[in-house]
């Protein structure tokens, strides 16, 4: 490998040289940045939700008077159970990924002042669990006996005694136990205990991650077994697969048939829930995706353009080389270490500047720390993509006759 | 002397058409990228009441109790009932008023018509005057209004054109949950860029609500906070009444002061207020209260999340790669053309005249540039406005981003082109003409 | 060590079909120093470019050092030239942006040396012709003629067999070429064949052996027309 002969050759022509190393400087900077909060939004997007996201939607109605609200709801039920395609319904107060619903503090320890935590809590009839799809990976699920019916505008409420969390909260509440089944949760200083009487797999908040709630990833929730008397009613449906569309038309049909001046209020599917809350997310790793795509194809063009204009400049030389025994593998060769040569040049020097840059944006921007793994996959990228780029001008080059050593000037 | 370069830096411009189309594609997709993102910053971080941003406030005192309590924690943003009919009481600003979000059904009688949602707020009759709302017709109630908690309504223009069409409803009823309500105003249409006036419970890129109800009639009708409700403690008793005795705090509070400089005397008022308070056992977390503008409400709220900024931070790195690229095709270019600044100079043209000439034909670029940069920022602008914006006209560029735009297109393709033209300057004459 | 046997070169384009060189037989043996003469476009450069392996031919044979060069790949004639030949042009063609010992070293390298025996190599060639002192000077320091001695150190730093000059002088001054033509006398006079391409009869004059290419084809010139070539320039 003639290393030092290319290297004190290129840096006679410094300029093209020093354009091709800091536009890679550059490009690995935002790079390797880039892909690293590409990768946050989406596996954030991309979260399990718990919930059998495809085949299950919302269905919320409001009614004029709260008479007879508890009967009311299981007539709504057991409506929607009887369109063709439903596999399960439930009542539920909120659901996940919605952007609406409510949270509470929890707390292990009956008498702490502060150590609470932020836990979304979903109140919610006895076939919940299954209606969504979650996966109960301790204990049981809810029963007929275990549900309560609890009325605001009273106060004397009933005790919860049970209730089902997600493992996220599980893990929060009791970080070393190796299972929180059967030990118990307060909501508040002096409330009574609850009893976790099962752990689902995962329950994401109506939130996800919130910028609010920046402890947490926001998979802590736990579930009630009760009906609130209230006008507003939140009903969980689930289809067969392929049904989900048909079913959420009919549903509001029916729903509205059975109250006169009933009102639905929503009718919204998972997906659709899903879609919403991740929007920005979405926009924001595609544009990035975009943004990285176009510095790819600049840096590519970048390095054929000076590579190509440096094979023209010295076509005598190169047909000299090969007049002087250089076979064609070895012009290749050459431009190929030349570009190697400049590449690490630009990669190391913007090894420093995404680093630098990453810290720039911890401080204004609140972001994380850099890991380094997407600062090696980027200049992996950019070293595979300057060999492949300069593979054209290079086997042009090669291609170049010896005979034009003898040529005139 | 700058005609006659711009004539030649067009000219040339056309000669090489892959090359300068090139460039200015490079350019034009660099200026869009960061004009996008800029924009929305700017929009976002922009202040929706310029000449009063001073005199409007927010207060934010430490209502909840001691439980999960952290030296440090942020105060409550909105107010506890007690707390609300207590300032408004006082009346110690120039104005003041309450917000909070209703969602009541609207009948509008007609059987193309069924009945409907509308988003509403239950507020006091100063905040038409405090937020310089404007008025198609009529106008918002009086205090006394408020005092009899009167069954009047302010709507907006869409309702309105809902309802009535093109017509004046002011003196005419609408239909509330089953009460009617006498119009007293219609509203012009206005765009509070963010809006403002509530930050929780809704999107700081959405537009005004449509209906807005005197707050003493919502709450003698026990309407429910459609927003953003925080109960700390024992949460609320049971019923309406329990919840406006909790310590749930779902108000947000605006007071309008005479001039900035009242700020200290009613922070003054604010805080001898919170000492009453302690001394009944409320309010017992020991930090000090805050009153902020509207700006430094804003700011507090983090309007301008952290992806608007990392996008317009990402989108500079991509421009400032952009002009690197475009350094190294000027140079391509310039050096092409060596033969033809030789012989300038050997007729007569000074360093300085190469270097203006090829200056002008790289702002000549940036020209170009921005106008290509700027259709395709209208374009980002107008797509990520439907996409994140809860009113897809939220992002608009208006003729200030305008001017930024050709602004730094222009210094961009300059700065770009500053190391070729000195390049350009070095040919030696001699030595250009004797190789042809 | 070079033989030629009815070698002929055939350029064809679309329309037209030029005969470089036909029915061309030479042969030179080891140790000569023959000079090839004749007017421009005679395939005098044509026939350096095959001799140095630079060009295929089209028919004939062409034997270098006992090797059938006939039907190489592009490869094998690469490693024969790098081995056997050693080149020198007309316009020196040393790389700009190399230095002096990086110029010399440039062969080397594609024979496989180490970097001790290329240093040894270049330094004794560079010694030979004169340059010892200025290893890390750039060309564009040198005058010609030192350029020169420059290309053929690097032409002689490999030990090749034969040594092929095109035009050596063609771009010097009187002084610096009677140098360059000291210099490959020595050479020659210390065993390498020299095939030296020039329209200059003085020079060819200085060669052991002339051969005059005309229109493709090869004549040798014998003592009493070369004797009468040189006369006819000293009178003139």
């Amino acid at each position: 490998m003639e290393i030092r002969p290319i290297f004190s050759a290129m840096m006679r022509s410094k300029t093209g040289v020093i354009l091709i190393a800091l536009q890679i400087a550059l490009t690995l900077a935002i790079l390797a940045n880039a892909l690293y909060v590409v990768k946050d939004r989406t596996s954030e997007a991309n979260r399990a939700s718990g919930v059998d996201d495809a085949n299950v939607f919302m269905i919320a109605v409001l009614d004029k008077d709260t008479n007879g609200i508890i009967a009311r709801q299981q007539r709504d039920e057991d409506t929607l159970r009887s369109i063709p395609g439903v596999a399960g319904v439930a009542l539920t107060s909120q659901m996940p990924l919605s952007q609406s619903g409510s949270s509470t503090g929890v707390q292990v320890d009956p008498k702490a002042q502060d150590s609470q935590v932020n836990a979304a809590l979903y109140a919610v009839s006895e076939t919940f669990v299954k209606t969504l799809g979650l996966k109960i990976v301790e204990g049981r699920d809810f029963n007929a006996n275990d549900m309560l019916v609890i009325d605001q505008s009273k106060a004397e409420k009933p005790k919860v005694t049970g209730a089902l969390i997600s493992k996220d909260l599980a893990k929060t509440l009791y970080p070393n136990e190796a299972s929180a089944l059967g030990k118990v949760f307060y909501q508040g200083v002096g409330e009574p205990p609850i009893e976790i009487i099962g752990v689902v797999e995962t329950l994401v908040s109506p939130w996800g991650r919130a910028s609010w709630n920046n402890n947490s990833n926001g998979g802590d929730s736990f579930i009630l077994p009760a009906r609130f008397i209230q006008p507003y009613n939140m009903y969980a449906v689930r289809t067969e697969p392929g049904q989900r569309d048909r079913v959420m038309k009919e549903a509001e049909k029916t729903l509205l048939a059975l109250m006169p001046g009933r009102l639905v209020v929503e009718n919204k599917s998972m997906d659709q829930m899903r879609e919403e809350r991740y929007r920005g997310e979405h926009t924001m790793a595609n544009g990035l995706l975009i943004v990285i795509g176009l510095l790819l194809v600049m840096t590519a063009s970048g390095i054929v353009g000076l590579a190509s204009l440096w094979v023209n400049q010295r076509r005598k030389q190169i047909g000299v080389r090969r007049a002087l025994g250089a076979r064609r593998a070895d012009i290749l060769r050459y431009f190929v270490t030349e570009n190697v040569m400049i590449c690490m040049f630009g990669i190391v020097i913007g090894s420093g500047l995404a680093i630098a840059l990453n810290r720039a944006m911890m401080s204004e921007l609140e972001l994380q720390r850099l890991p380094l793994v997407y600062l090696a996959m980027g200049a992996v990228a950019l070293l595979t993509l300057g060999v492949l780029a300069v593979l054209g001008p290079a086997w042009r080059a090669a291609q170049i006759a010896p005979a034009i050593a003898t040529r005139s000037a | 002397m700058w005609n006659y370069y711009f004539v030649l830096g067009w000219r040339s411009l056309k000669r090489n058409p892959i090359l300068t189309t090139l460039m200015i594609l490079i350019l034009a997709i660099g200026i869009g990228a960061s004009m996008t993102s800029l924009t929305m910053l700017l929009v976002l971080s922009g202040d929706p009441m310029p000449h009063k941003s001073e005199r409007l406030f927010v207060p934010k005192f430490h209502i909840q109790d001691m439980r999960g309590y952290k030296a440090g924690d942020d105060p409550d943003f909105q107010l506890t009932y007690i707390d609300a009919k207590n300032l408004l009481r006082d009346k110690k600003g120039k104005a003041q008023t309450v917000l909070y979000g209703i969602s009541p059904t609207i009948d509008s009688g007609r059987k193309d018509l069924p009945p409907f949602f509308e988003r509403g707020m239950a507020t006091t009759g100063d905040i038409f005057s405090m937020f310089d709302m404007p008025f198609r017709f009529g106008n918002g109630w009086s205090a006394d209004a408020d005092d009899a908690a009167a069954n009047v309504a302010v709507i907006g223009p869409e309702l309105s054109e809902k309802l009535f069409k093109k017509d004046n409803p002011v003196g005419k009823t609408i239909r509330v949950d089953d009460r009617d309500y006498t119009i007293a105003g219609v509203l012009d249409t206005w765009k509070p860029t963010p809006k403002f006036y509530r930050l929780y419970g809704t999107e700081a890129t959405s537009r005004p609500e449509q209906l807005w109800l005197p707050f003493t009639n919502a709450v003698s009708r026990e309407y429910r906070n459609n927003g953003w409700n925080n109960c700390s403690g024992d949460g609320a008793g049971p019923g309406y009444e329990g919840w406006l005795k909790s310590e749930c705090t779902w108000l947000q509070y605006w007071v309008e002061l005479e001039s900035a400089s009242d700020a200290p005397r009613y922070k003054d008022y604010l805080n001898a207020y919170v000492a009453e308070q302690k001394k009944l056992g409320r309010m017992p977390r020991p930090e000090k209260l805050q009153l902020l503008n509207l700006r430094e409400w804003l700011e507090d709220a983090g309007v301008v999340g952290r992806d608007t900024k990392l996008s317009t931070w990402m989108a500079f790195g991509f421009l400032m790669v952009c002009i690197v690229n475009l350094v190294a095709l000027m140079l391509a270019k310039f050096t092409a053309r060596s033969g033809d600044i030789g012989v300038r100079r050997a007729l007569g043209a000074s360093r300085k005249e190469i270097f203006h000439q090829y200056l002008i034909e790289a702002a000549v670029i940036g020209l170009v540039g921005a106008v290509l940069g700027l259709g395709l920022s209208w374009y980002g602008v107008h797509i990520l406005s439907s996409r994140l914006a809860a009113a897809d006209d939220f992002y608009q560029i208006d003729f200030k981003m305008l001017m930024i735009t050709l602004t730094i297109s222009i210094c961009a393709a300059l700065l770009a082109g500053l190391l070729p033209t000195w390049r350009a300057c070095q040919v030696r004459p001699a030595i250009q003409l004797k190789s042809q | 060590m070079i033989k030629m046997q009815q070698l002929s070169k055939v350029y064809r384009t679309h329309l037209i079909e030029t005969h470089a060189l036909r029915g061309f037989d030479i042969t030179v043996k080891e140790g000569e120093f023959v000079a090839v003469t004749g007017p421009s476009g005679s395939g005098k450069t044509t026939f350096l470019n095959i001799a140095g392996l630079l060009e295929e031919f089209t028919g004939g044979e062409f034997w270098l050092d006992g090797v059938s060069v006939k039907g190489l790949d592009d490869n094998a004639r690469s490693k024969l030239r790098n081995e056997k030949l050693g080149f020198i042009f007309q316009g020196f063609n040393l790389i700009p942006d190399l230095n002096l010992f990086d110029n010399v070293d440039v062969p080397l390298r594609y024979r496989g040396f180490n970097a001790a025996e290329r240093k040894r190599r270049i330094e004794e060639a560079l010694g030979r012709v004169g340059l010892s002192s200025r290893l890390k000077h750039y060309p564009a320091e040198l005058s010609g003629g030192q350029q020169q001695r420059v290309a053929i150190a690097r032409a002689l730093a490999g030990s090749p067999k034969v040594l092929l000059a095109d035009e050596p002088t063609g771009n010097l001054d009187s002084q610096m070429a009677r140098g360059v033509m000291e210099l490959l006398e020595d050479i020659n006079a210390q065993g390498t064949t020299i095939l030296m391409v020039t329209h200059d009869p003085e020079l060819a004059a200085r060669a052991q052996r002339n051969v005059h290419i005309m229109d493709g084809t090869v004549t040798d010139l014998t003592q009493e027309t070369q004797h009468a070539i040189r006369h006819v320039a000293e009178t003139a």
